[in-house]
Parts: C-alpha cells; sequence; structure tokens
C-alpha cells in the first residue's frame, strides 16, 4: 500500500502526516508513507486545497486534517 | 536553513466532510492548565476543532448550546484529575466524545512551570489520536 500526503509543509500537512504514521503503525500493517510537497505535482493531481490524502494513487481527502481513527477506517476500506 | 513555502493550505471552514467539534480546555491557572489551554488552540489552529471557553459553557449560555447542538463531538481537555471542565460539562448534561486529563499522559501539575511545545505537542496529538474517547 502507498499513502501520499500532499501538501507544502505547513502545520497541518505536518499533523496529517503523523496521524497517517500513528494510524498505520496501530493497525500494523505495512505501507510506504510519502510527502508529496512540490506544489506543482499536487495542482497537477487535481488538488485545490491541501492537506490531501491519497492511498494508491485514488485521492481520499481533500483540504483538511483527517483524524486518526477516520484515516484507519480509510486503510480498512 | 531552507526557507518554507509558501503553503498551499487555505481557509478550510468550507471543507465538507470533517467532524465539527468545540473543545472546552479547563484553562486552569497551573502548568497543565494553560497546556490544555495552548493544544486548544493549536487544535483550532490545526482544523480539528473550535477552542471555546469552559467558563462560558458553566453559564449555561443559550447560544453556546445552541453551537454544541449543531457540533459532532465535543472534546474536553482536563489538566489534572480533579477534572474541572469535565464537571462543568455533567452540570450542564454534556457527555463529551473524548476526555483528556493531561496528568494521565504523564505531564506533572506544577504551578509556575513553564509550558513546553513538547507538552503541547503531546495534548494534541493525544487528541487527534482519539485516546480520550471512552473505551
Amino acid at each position: 500500500m502507498k499513502i501520499e500526503v500532499l501538501g507544502t509543509g505547513c502545520m497541518k500537512c505536518r499533523r496529517l502526516f503523523k496521524n497517517v504514521e500513528v494510524a498505520v503503525k496501530e493497525l500494523g500493517i505495512t505501507a510506504e508513507i510519502v510527502k508529496v510537497q512540490d506544489i506543482s505535482e499536487i495542482i497537477n493531481r487535481g488538488v485545490m486545497l491541501t492537506p490531501a490524502l491519497a492511498v494508491d494513487g485514488e485521492m481520499k481527502v481533500s483540504g483538511r486534517v483527517v483524524d486518526v481513527q477516520e484515516i484507519k477506517e480509510i486503510l480498512k476500506g | 536553513m531552507a526557507l518554507q513555502k509558501e503553503c498551499a493550505c487555505g481557509d478550510t471552514s468550507a471543507v465538507t466532510g470533517g467532524k465539527r467539534r468545540i473543545i472546552f480546555p479547563c484553562a486552569g491557572v497551573a502548568n497543565v492548565g494553560q497546556i490544555s489551554n495552548a493544544a486548544a488552540h493549536r487544535l483550532t489552529d490545526e482544523g480539528y476543532g473550535a477552542a471555546t471557553c469552559v467558563a462560558l459553557l458553566g453559564t449555561g449560555d443559550a447560544g453556546l448550546k445552541q453551537r454544541i447542538a449543531e457540533a459532532d463531538e465535543v472534546v474536553i481537555i482536563d489538566g489534572c484529575p480533579v477534572i474541572c471542565g469535565k464537571k462543568i460539562a455533567d452540570a450542564q448534561g454534556l457527555i463529551p466524545a473524548q476526555h483528556i486529563v493531561i496528568t494521565s499522559l504523564g505531564i506533572d501539575k506544577a504551578y509556575g512551570k513553564p509550558v513546553t511545545g513538547d507538552d503541547v505537542e503531546l495534548v494534541v496529538s493525544a487528541a487527534w489520536e482519539g485516546k480520550g474517547r471512552h473505551q
């Protein structure tokens, strides 16, 4: 599983990244967690508001930080 | 040190899908009370919810009751086991989705002890992780 956190590195983006790390650890799954900080790539991915969260290339959330519980639900499908 | 790129995060208040939360810090005068206040402000800045005065809750303010009715969750951050914030909520018949007690996170209560960034981060992380939820 590849999880991407899209955002240029502000407080909200950092929080989302940390929440993803916690969720992955609590679920006990193996996942590659990637920061996408390049603004051109973020725009090219169709993201209008950051932070955003993508799982295996599919955009799941955009424009807000997601809490750990909701991230776990997203990852469990 | 590299300059921070301009942030692309805008005002996301119109973004739907997230929970609307009201955060009540106990805001006591000891370090843990001040940490509760700082954490509530940080959580507000991060988009978790809206920090609100627990003293106003204690007055039974009608406008605040309306806001609570429209919210999805209430989070109470108490500094110590005296749990003043939780008691004020109880008196108003309010059941929080999360109740965090800062001393239970390993921070000792002390008057005049400076509030550190690490202390605030510990409490903010606990809220995002749902550590104060009923098991």
